[in-house]
C-alpha cells in the first residue's frame, strides 16, 4: 500500500471523529509544549551562567589566598601567608604565558556624596581589569595605567551606585567620600548586572594600593590572570601553584581554571534541565495512555469496517498499519503541536525578561518531536495488534 | 438511602462493563497522582534535611555579621568596614539580658603541622562558650579555657578528623601543633559532628580568637553567634543588639543580625516555591488524565445512547442521567487517585529502603490535595458528558440503531 | 475452479466442539452460478467464508483454481482476495465517511494502485452498475439499491474470478432486488462465477445450480457430475 494512501486513509478516520481526535492530540501537545518550554528555560539558565562567565574573557586563571584540603569548600577569609601585590609582581615577570594580570581587594564602606549615602562593595583594582573583566564604560574612562603601586583617588562608579548618589546629575569630575577618604569620579560604568556573585552595577572600584591601605590589609582578595591561549592553560596553572609556593615557602593558594568552573555549573544545570524535561514527559505517558485507550474503543468500534477491509484484500500486516499510522499521526500532530505551543511560550518569555536567553535546545526539539512519534507508536501497537485479531468472519455477521 | 446506593451500583456496572477502558482510565490519573507524591515528598524530604542539618545547632542562635549585605547564608563575608566588629563588642553584648551566650568568631585557612604531618584546613577562632552555643560538645579533654578572649592563648582544640590525620589513632591531649610558625597545646578533640553545607567541622582546628585575629592578621571579628535563654526573648535581644553597636559604632548600622529563624524561613520559603513549581509541573499530567477520561465518557455516551433513551422512557430525569455519567467519571478519577496515592507512598517506602539517606518525606498534606486533586478531575471530566446525555432527546435516542 | 474434499470447519463452544462444516465435498466450475441454501444454523456463512479464504478448514482439502488453500500463508490468502474474490453482503458494509469513487476505491488502496488509475477505474466501475450520476454521494445520501450497487462496484473493480454474495438483496425491497440479480447475473453472464447464499427460494431458483446444507452437511447438489464447460 502507498504511503500517501496509507495517510490519506488514517486522517479520514481520524477526521471521522472529530473530539477524540482533538482531545488526543490536545494531551500530547500540552506534555510537548512544557517538555519545550522547560528545557528553553533550564538551557536559558545554563547558557545565562555560562554566559556570564565567559563575559569574563576566556583562558583565565582565578589564584585565591588559602588552601583547603576538606573537599568542596572554597577558600575564602583570613589567611596565614598575604598573596600580594609583590606577588603579582612576580606573576608578572615569571608566568610566561601571563597576558595581562588583574589584582582584586575587596571591602565593604559607606560611600557619600551632598546628603546622601549607601554602603556598598568597595574594589581595588589596576586597569587591567577593565580588559580582563571586559569591562564597558557608560561614561568618562575606568582606572588609569600605571604602577599599581601608585594609588591614586580615581573612583569608577556602577550605574547603580551612580543613580543612587547623583540621581540624574552628572557623577564626573565630582569628589565622593568612602568612608574618610576622599575620591574623584573619573567613570562609570554600563549596566551589567550580576557576575559571579556580584552585582556590578552597585559597587565601587578604586585602585588597588588605595583599597589595601583604606582597609589595612595586606593580602589581596584574588588575582585574575589572563593567559595567551587555551592550550597554555594547564602549562601556566602549574607554573602558577609552583611560584606561590616557591614564594610562600607552603602550598596556600588555589588556582583555579575558570572553564573547569564553567564545566561543572554547565553539567550541573544540564542535570536540572533534563530532570525537568523528565518530570515533564510524564504528562507526556499519560497523554499515550489517553491514546491507547481511545484506539482500542475505536478498534472495537469499527469491527464491521475491518472485516470489511479483510474481505476486500486487505492483509493483516496492513490492517496493523493502519491502526498503527492512526496512532501516530495522532501523536505526531499533537508533538507538532505541542512545539508551536512551546515556542510560542517560550517567545512570550523572552518579551517579559529578554536578558534571559532562554531558548529550547536541539536536541531537545528532536527528541520532543522523536517522543510524540514514538507515543504513538508504542501505545498504539496494542491497538492495532487488537485490531488484526478481530475474526472478520464474526465481524461481517453483523450489521 | 438505597435508591441512591443502586444508582451508584448502577454506575459501576458500566464501569465494570469495560473493565479495560476504565482501568487505563484511571491509570492516567494514577500517573498523574504518583509523580506528583513523589516530587511533593521529595521536596518536604529536602526541606527536612536541611532544616535538620541547621537545628543541630540549636534553633535559639542569632549572628552578628559587619557589613549590611544580606545575602543568603554568608552575610558580610567579604569583611572590612571602617568600624569594626571587635572583640570589645562581643564582650560588650553580654550586658543584654536574655543571652545565655555568646561567641566571638575570626575563621582562616591555614597549614596545620603536628605529629610529623601537615594539613591545609580551616582555623576558627572563638570564645570559650563555642560547645554551648552551638551544642558541639567535647570529646576528649576540654574546650579552650575561659580566661580573657583579648588574650592571645596558647591552646588549640582539634577537630576529631584533623587529630586522626596528624596523629593517628595516638591520643591527641598534651601534643603540640604548630600553625603558621606558632606553637598550641593541644588541650581538646571536639565529639564527631559531620558536615555543614559542605564545611567538614571535624577537619577543623579550634584556637582562641585573638590568637587566630593575629595568625591571620586581621583586626575585626568575622561573626559573634549569640544564644538567646529561649525563643521568646529573640525579638528583644536583637533589638537590644541593634542598639548597643549603633551606640558603639558612633550611629552607624554597618552591621547584620541574622536569626536562625530568619535563614530557615527564608530557605523554607524557596525550597516550597521550587517543591511546588516542580509538582505543578507533573500535576499538568492530571490536566492530560482529565482529558483522557473526558474523551472516553464522551464515546461513551454515544455508544449508550439507546440505553440512555431507554432510561429516560422508564422514568429517569434528565438530572439523574446526568448525575449517572458523573458518578462514573467521579470513579474512575477517585480510582486512579487512590491507586496513584498508593504507588507513590510505595515507590517512596522501597526507595527509602534502598537508599535511607534518600531524602523522602511524604506530608499528609500532600495526599490529602492529591485526592481532592482527583475528584476535582473526576468532575471537571465528566460534567461535558453528562451535560450531553442528560440532553440527549429520548425517542430519537431509541430510534437510534 | 474450486473443489472442495471432506472440509470440516469445528469451532470450540465452551466445552463442546461446534462443527460447522462437516465433510463437505463439493466443486464449482468455472462460470456456474450457485445458489447455496439451508436452515438458519446450517453453516451458509461458514461456507462462504471458507470459500472466500476468510477462515480457515480445520481439516479437509479446499483447491481454488489448482492451489491448495490451506498451504497459503497469510500474505497470499490476502493476494487471493485481493485479486481473484468479490464479496457482496447482506448489510452492503460501505464506509460512510466516503463517498461513492472513494469507497470502490478502498480495494485498490490496498493494492497499491496509484491514484489516477484508482480513479479511473472506481468510475468506470460505478458506471457499469449504473451509477455515473451519483460518484459524489456518500452512503447516507443513497438508497438501499443504490448502496449495494456501490458494494457491487467495489467487488468487481478489481477484475475477480468469483463473486461470492451473502444474501445480497435481505435489506432491500422487491424492486430493488430484482435490479441487484439482475445486474450480478449479468456479470455471471461475462465470465464471472457467482455464487449466492440465500435463504429466499425466489432468488435461488435463479441460479443454475443449487447446493443445499443441512446442519454442516452437503445433502444435495454438491458435487456436478457434468464435465467443466
Amino acid at each position: 500500500m502507498r504511503t500517501i494512501d496509507l495517510i490519506r486513509f488514517a486522517i479520514g478516520a481520524l477526521v471521522g471523529h472529530r473530539l477524540r481526535t482533538i482531545l488526543s492530540v490536545a494531551g500530547v501537545a500540552v506534555g510537548i509544549a512544557a517538555v519545550v518550554a522547560l528545557t528553553a528555560l533550564g538551557e536559558g539558565a545554563r547558557r545565562y551562567v555560562t554566559g556570564e562567565f565567559e563575559a569574563l574573557g576566556a583562558n583565565i586563571l582565578i589564584v585565591i589566598p588559602g588552601r583547603v584540603e576538606t573537599t568542596g569548600a572554597m577558600p575564602f577569609g583570613g589567611v596565614t601567608h598575604d598573596l600580594t601585590l609583590d606577588d603579582v609582581r612576580a606573576m608578572k615577570t615569571r608566568i610566561r604565558h601571563a597576558l595581562r594580570i588583574a589584582p582584586l581587594a575587596m571591602g565593604t564602606e559607606t560611600v557619600r556624596y551632598g546628603g546622601l549615602s549607601r554602603s556598598l562593595p568597595v574594589i581595588g583594582t589596576t586597569s587591567e581589569f577593565q580588559e580582563v573583566r571586559r569591562v564597558t564604560m557608560g561614561a568618562g574612562r575606568f582606572l588609569p595605567e600605571g604602577d599599581m603601586d601608585q594609588g591614586g583617588s580615581q573612583v569608577v562608579l556602577g550605574i547603580k551606585a551612580a543613580e543612587e548618589l547623583f540621581g540624574s546629575g552628572n557623577p564626573l569630575g565630582r569628589i565622593v567620600r568612602i568612608g574618610e577618604w576622599r575620591f574623584r569620579v573619573i567613570g562609570v560604568m554600563a549596566p551589567r548586572g550580576r557576575g559571579l556573585g556580584f552585582d556590578f552595577d552597585d559597587l565601587v572600584i578604586i585602585p588597588v594600593r588605595t583599597n589595601l591601605a583604606m582597609f589595612n590589609k595586606t593580602t589581596l582578595f584574588r588575582v585574575f590572570v589572563e593567559i595567551d591561549g587555551a592550550d597554555a592553560m594547564r602549562i601556566s596553572e602549574q607554573e602558577l601553584e609552583d611560584l606561590m609556593e616557591a614564594r610562600h615557602r607552603v602550598k596556600d593558594v588555589t588556582v583555579i581554571a575558570q572553564d573547569a568552573v564553567v564545566e561543572s555549573f554547565s553539567s550541573i544545570l544540564g542535570a536540572m534541565t533534563l530532570a525537568l524535561a523528565g518530570i515533564a514527559s510524564v504528562s507526556l505517558a499519560v497523554a499515550g495512555i489517553g491514546i491507547m485507550n481511545v484506539m482500542l474503543v475505536s478498534v472495537s468500534e469499527r469491527r464491521t469496517e475491518i472485516g470489511l477491509l479483510r474481505a476486500l484484500g486487505a492483509g493483516k500486516g496492513q490492517i496493523l498499519t493502519v491502526f498503527l499510522a492512526e496512532a501516530v499521526m495522532l501523536s505526531g500532530f499533537g508533538g507538532l503541536l505541542g512545539l508551536g505551543m512551546g515556542l510560542a511560550a517560550v517567545a512570550v518569555f523572552i518579551e517579559i525578561y529578554p536578558a534571559f536567553p532562554a531558548a529550547p535546545p536541539l536536541w531537545a526539539i528532536a527528541s520532543a518531536i522523536g517522543m510524540s512519534l514514538g507515543v504513538g507508536a508504542i501505545f498504539g501497537v496494542w491497538p492495532a495488534r487488537d485490531a488484526v485479531k478481530l475474526d472478520p468472519v464474526q465481524a461481517l455477521a453483523r450489521r | 438511602m438505597p435508591a441512591a446506593m443502586d444508582r451508584f451500583v448502577f454506575a459501576l456496572s458500566a464501569l465494570i462493563g469495560h473493565r479495560l477502558r476504565t482501568a487505563l482510565s484511571a491509570l492516567g490519573v494514577a500517573i498523574g497522582v504518583a509523580a506528583v507524591i513523589l516530587l511533593t515528598s521529595l521536596g518536604e524530604g529536602t526541606r527536612d534535611y536541611v532544616v535538620s542539618q541547621f537545628t543541630q545547632f540549636g534553633t535559639d542562635l542569632l549572628a552578628v555579621n559587619p557589613g549590611k549585605v544580606k545575602t543568603f547564608g554568608m552575610p558580610g563575608m567579604l569583611g572590612g568596614t571602617t568600624h569594626k566588629l571587635t572583640i570589645d563588642d562581643a564582650e560588650a553584648l553580654r550586658q543584654i539580658p536574655g543571652i545565655k551566650s555568646l561567641v566571638p568568631m575570626a575563621i582562616g585557612q591555614a597549614r596545620v603541622e603536628g605529629g610529623g604531618k601537615g594539613r591545609s584546613v580551616f582555623i576558627y577562632g572563638v570564645g570559650h562558650q563555642a560547645p554551648e552555643t552551638w551544642q558541639f560538645p567535647v570529646g576528649q579533654g576540654r574546650f579552650l579555657p575561659p580566661t580573657d578572649p583579648r588574650r592571645k592563648g596558647a591552646t588549640a582544640v582539634l577537630g576529631p578528623k584533623l587529630s586522626r590525620e596528624l596523629f593517628g589513632e595516638a591520643p591527641a591531649l598534651g601534643r603540640r601543633v604548630r600553625i603558621a610558625g606558632t606553637g598550641l597545646l593541644v588541650v581538646g578533640v571536639m565529639e564527631p559532628k559531620g558536615q555543614l553545607l559542605g564545611f567538614d567541622l571535624d577537619d577543623s582546628a579550634y584556637v582562641p580568637v585573638a590568637t587566630a585575629m593575629d595568625l591571620f592578621n586581621v583586626d575585626e571579628l568575622h561573626e559573634i553567634d549569640v544564644l538567646v535563654e529561649h525563643a521568646d526573648l529573640i525579638p528583644d535581644v536583637v533589638e537590644g543588639i541593634r542598639a548597643l553597636l549603633i551606640e558603639r559604632h558612633r550611629g552607624e548600622e554597618d552591621f547584620t543580625i541574622t536569626t536562625q529563624a530568619e535563614m530557615l524561613d527564608t530557605f523554607g520559603r524557596i525550597l516550597g516555591i521550587i517543591t511546588v513549581s516542580v509538582s505543578g509541573i507533573a500535576a499538568v499530567s492530571l490536566l492530560v488524565g482529565a482529558m483522557g477520561i473526558l474523551t472516553i465518557m464522551w464515546i461513551s455516551v454515544t455508544e449508550r445512547t439507546r440505553e440512555i433513551g431507554l432510561l429516560r422512557s422508564l422514568g429517569v430525569t434528565p438530572g439523574g442521567i446526568s448525575r449517572l455519567f458523573l458518578t462514573e467519571s467521579v470513579v474512575v478519577a477517585l480510582i486512579g487517585g487512590l491507586a496513584g496515592i498508593a504507588f507513590g507512598l510505595g515507590v517512596a517506602a522501597i526507595a527509602k529502603f534502598v537508599v535511607p539517606t534518600m531524602p523522602l518525606k511524604t506530608p499528609s498534606a500532600a495526599v490529602v490535595i492529591a485526592l481532592g486533586m482527583s475528584l476535582v478531575v473526576g468532575v471537571t471530566s465528566g460534567w461535558l458528558p453528562a451535560r450531553r446525555a442528560a440532553r440527549l432527546d429520548p425517542i430519537e435516542a431509541l430510534r437510534e440503531e | 475452479m474450486i473443489e472442495l474434499r471432506s472440509l470440516c470447519r469445528t469451532y470450540r463452544m465452551g466445552s463442546e466442539d461446534v462443527h460447522a462444516l462437516n465433510n463437505v465435498t463439493l466443486n464449482i466450475k468455472k462460470g456456474e452460478h450457485i445458489a447455496v441454501v439451508g436452515p438458519s444454523g446450517s453453516g451458509k456463512s461458514t461456507l462462504l467464508n471458507i470459500l472466500g479464504c476468510l477462515d480457515r478448514p480445520t481439516s479437509g482439502s479446499y483447491r481454488f483454481s489448482g492451489k491448495e488453500v490451506g498451504d497459503l500463508g497469510e500474505v497470499e490468502l490476502s493476494g487471493l482476495r485481493q485479486r481473484w474474490i468479490g464479496f457482496v453482503f447482506q448489510f452492503f458494509h460501505l464506509l460512510p465517511r466516503l463517498d461513492a469513487v472513494g469507497n470502490v476505491e478502498v480495494p485498490m488502496l490496498f493494492a497499491g494502485v496509484e491514484k489516477e488509475q484508482r480513479r479511473q477505474r472506481s468510475r468506470r466501475a460505478l458506471e457499469a452498475v449504473g451509477l455515473g450520476h451519483r460518484l459524489r454521494h456518500k452512503p447516507e445520501e443513497l438508497s438501499g439499491g443504490e448502496r449495494q450497487r456501490v458494494a457491487i462496484a467495489r467487488s468487481v473493480v478489481m477484475g475477480p474470478r468469483l463473486l461470492l454474495a451473502d444474501e445480497p438483496t435481505g435489506n432491500l425491497d422487491r424492486h430493488s432486488a430484482e435490479e441487484i440479480m439482475d445486474l450480478i447475473e449479468q456479470m455471471n453472464a461475462e465470465g464471472l462465477t457467482l455464487i449466492v447464499v440465500t435463504h429466499d427460494p425466489a432468488i435461488a431458483k435463479r441460479a443454475g445450480r443449487i447446493i443445499r446444507l443441512e446442519d454442516g452437511r452437503v445433502i444435495e447438489g454438491g458435487v456436478d457430475l457434468q464435465p467443466e464447460s
